[in-house]
């Protein structure tokens, strides 16, 4: 168990500048997600944390000790990878016991780790199987096994649940939390899920481009996003755009949404810009007798959840941000604005409901820099 | 009329497209070993193929099991393997470790590793064999004047040098295939097994003996048996640098196959030769294979 520091950390792949300045303290049996899209420097960080990259300036250190120029095997960590990186001619036993035979530990007490750590992962009855020889999650829970072994200071995991199916994926996420809970040991995990990130993480480490967008725990990020990227990124489906004018009157703000002018509560300090960015999120638009009359364009219905299309009013489109939300699980056309509805109604495509946007609900970001107006 | 796409023939039509190109194999491959099956059987000193058939006898065999110079051969030929199979096998591992690095200049060192395996085999000797020439090899000058001997090497006529020119101008033939061959495995390793090995905490060694090796078996194996395989086979350097002297120095299988056969004309002791050759490679490829197959698996 160790905290985690990283100060003034950069990494440079000749001209590219792969992270920018990265600063962030991990605490003590934390599990920190780092989440962001492809590319954006998640595993670069990560092998920078573990030694296997060199750092380009600024200094990591576990549990107050400066490692950034010590070697992988010197770290006192563990890595998961996302292909397990099994030794594929070693039985299951062998490779779990790998880093301890490594490390000169006695044989006697290397056997005994080594069925500790099966017995929890329930891999006892594999140990003398090859790894080819079983299936993907036991191949992941092998490799678990593999970190665990050690009682490491921290697990460093990458993306390894991508390479399961969906069912097995929830199955081992739960499992990964349950046995990181019971060992307390400092984690990191990088994926590109965002889903994945919400529900594991104490904190989230949203990153995009090499450069950290926002810090906080899973609610934290959810209901305050720092800036577009964030509000776009964090949750599925992502939050809804559409541009609009800033009117100010006795203190409240209010925008227009179509025809309609919605409030915003009290003007927050930062507001004095003529039009921003506002945000809401899918679930929490309203369907009702008030509001805003929309024309669906496309119903999708899983049960009793409905996801709702319609266009975004004329002229309050955001494409000039196109680029800017990346959202992982669709790549949603700018122009359509989604709605999460969770009741017995039955709706059509081209059948026009009216919607409304709810005071408090609603997110306000700069046109210019897209941070968060709050 | 069959019906070809029912499932039920459809693997009859299969064979029948493949039946032009196995019978013509089998005429290329199987004809001439049974001619020479049939040539080992027989007493006679030119065959010709069409003539009349002597009768069958195993008095070939006979001179084969109690003739020094076989054994003789059986014995050169093993210790050339051995020595040439091992010595490209190290040679080859470790160019193929170097040119594997990243460094400047690499896409030219790996040609130059490659580059003894482009050069004709009787060319390559020829120019070897000018080198170590005694009275005006270029080999001789240098060990002189760098003092390693006080006269020069008489590689035609100590059965020693000979033996080892010869081996010198197989492994400098021989080892840019092995290299290849293990750079192709080697890059077919997955970083993350490196990876996960350095956190593991091995070290330089350690990744090598337990990352390297165990994932380049396979690879190994298939190499160390065409090297071996090449070994037995190889004709045009022994006949170039030394005709098998002196005094059967150099004569390997394939040599007294060619002895016997075109230089005392008794071919129906080359065939024999050449049969029992036959026989032990085939052996030997398909214990090494079968050896190296399992190790993977
Ligand atoms: N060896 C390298 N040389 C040059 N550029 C590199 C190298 N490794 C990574 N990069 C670049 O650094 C950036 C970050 O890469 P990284 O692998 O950390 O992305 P990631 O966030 O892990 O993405 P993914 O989710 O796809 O795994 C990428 O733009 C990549 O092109
Ligand atoms: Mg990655």
């Amino acid at each position: 168990m160790a905290t985690i520091d990283f100060k003034n950390v950069q990494k440079r792949y000749g001209q590219f500048k792969a992270i920018h300045d990265f600063n962030l303290h991990v605490g003590e049996g934390e599990l920190c997600v780092f989440v962001g899209p492809s590319g954006c420097g998640k595993s670069t960080i990560l092998k920078m944390l573990a030694g296997l990259e060199e750092t380009t300036s600024g200094s990591i250190e576990i549990g107050g000790r400066d490692v950034t120029d010590l070697g992988p095997g010197k770290r006192d960590i563990a890595m998961v990878f996302q292909n397990y990186a099994l030794y594929p001619h070693m039985s299951v036993r062998s490779n779990i016991g790998f880093g301890l035979k490594m490390r000169g530990v006695p044989k006697a007490d290397i056997d005994k780790a080594v069925n500790e750590a099966a017995e929890i992962l329930e891999l006892t009855d594999y140990l003398d199987r090859r790894p080819r020889a079983l299936s993907g999650g036991q191949r992941q829970r092998v490799a678990l096994g593999r970190a665990i072994v050690r009682e490491p200071s921290a697990f460093l995991m990458d993306e390894p649940l991508s390479n399961l199916d969906a069912k097995l994926r929830t199955q081992t996420r739960s499992e990964i939390v349950k046995l990181q809970k019971r060992l307390g040991v400092t984690t990191i995990y990088v994926t590109h899920d965002q889903v994945e990130a919400l529900t594991m993480a104490t904190r989230i480490v949203v990153m995009r481009g090499g450069v950290i967008q926002q810090v906080g725990s899973p609610d934290e990020l959810f209901s305050q996003p720092a800036n577009l990227f964030v509000a776009g990124f964090i949750g599925s489906p992502g939050m809804n755009f559409f541009r609009g004018p800033v009117e100010i009157e006795n203190g409240k703000a209010f925008t227009r949404f179509g025809e309609q002018r919605i409030p915003l509560g009290q003007v927050p300090q930062k507001l004095t810009a003529k039009e921003a960015i506002f945000g809401i999120r899918p679930e929490h638009l309203q369907v009702g007798e008030t509001g805003v009359p929309v024309t669906l364009s496309l119903v999708e219905s899983l049960g009793t959840e409905k996801i709702l299309h319609f266009a975004t009013p004329k002229g309050q489109e955001t494409d000039a941000i196109e680029t800017e939300i990346v959202s992982d699980e669709d790549a949603r056309d700018k122009k359509t604005m989604l709605a999460r509805v969770i009741d017995d109604r039955r709706y059509h495509d081209g059948e026009t409901i009216r919607i409304a946007l709810p005071e408090g609900k609603v997110h306000i970001f700069d046109t210019v820099t897209h941070e968060a107006i709050v | 009329m069959i019906d070809f796409s029912s499932p039920k023939h459809r693997s009859k039509f299969g064979y029948m497209l493949l039946a032009p190109a196995v019978i013509l194999m089998a005429l290329i491959i199987i004809y001439p070993i049974l001619l020479s099956v049939d040539i080992s059987l027989q007493d006679v000193r030119i065959a010709r193929v069409g003539g009349t058939q002597a009768p069958w006898t195993t008095k070939n065999y006979d001179w084969l099991i109690n003739s020094e110079e076989f054994w003789n051969s059986i014995w050169v030929t093993a210790r050339m393997v051995f020595f040439v199979g091992g010595t490209s096998l190290v040679i080859g591992l470790a160019t193929a470790l170097l040119v594997n690095q990243k460094f400047k200049g690499r896409a030219l060192a790996r040609l130059f590793v490659a580059l003894p395996w482009a050069v004709p085999e009787v060319v390559a000797t020829v120019i070897w064999a000018w080198m170590l020439d005694s009275s005006f090899g270029v080999i001789n000058w240098l060990l002189l004047k760098a003092g390693f001997i006080s006269e020069a090497i008489q590689f035609g006529s100590n059965a020693t040098a000979a033996f080892f020119a010869v081996c010198f101008v197989m492994i400098w033939k021989g080892y840019p295939l092995v290299s290849i061959m293990l750079l192709a495995g080697l890059q077919s390793i997955p970083a993350e097994q490196y990876q996960a090995a350095k956190v593991d905490g091995a070290s330089v060694w350690q990744r090598f003996f337990y990352v390297t090796l165990p994932n380049l078996a396979p690879v190994i194996g298939v190499t160390m048996v065409m090297t071996t395989l090449w070994v037995f086979r190889d004709f045009s350097i022994i006949y170039v640098l030394t005709q098998g002297g002196p005094i059967g120095a150099t004569t390997t299988l394939s040599m007294l196959t060619f002895e016997q056969a075109f230089s005392f004309f008794r071919m129906g002791q080359g065939a024999a030769v050449g049969v029992v050759t036959m026989i032990i490679c085939a052996i030997i490829s398909r214990a090494l294979v079968g050896r190296f197959a399992k190790s993977v698996h």
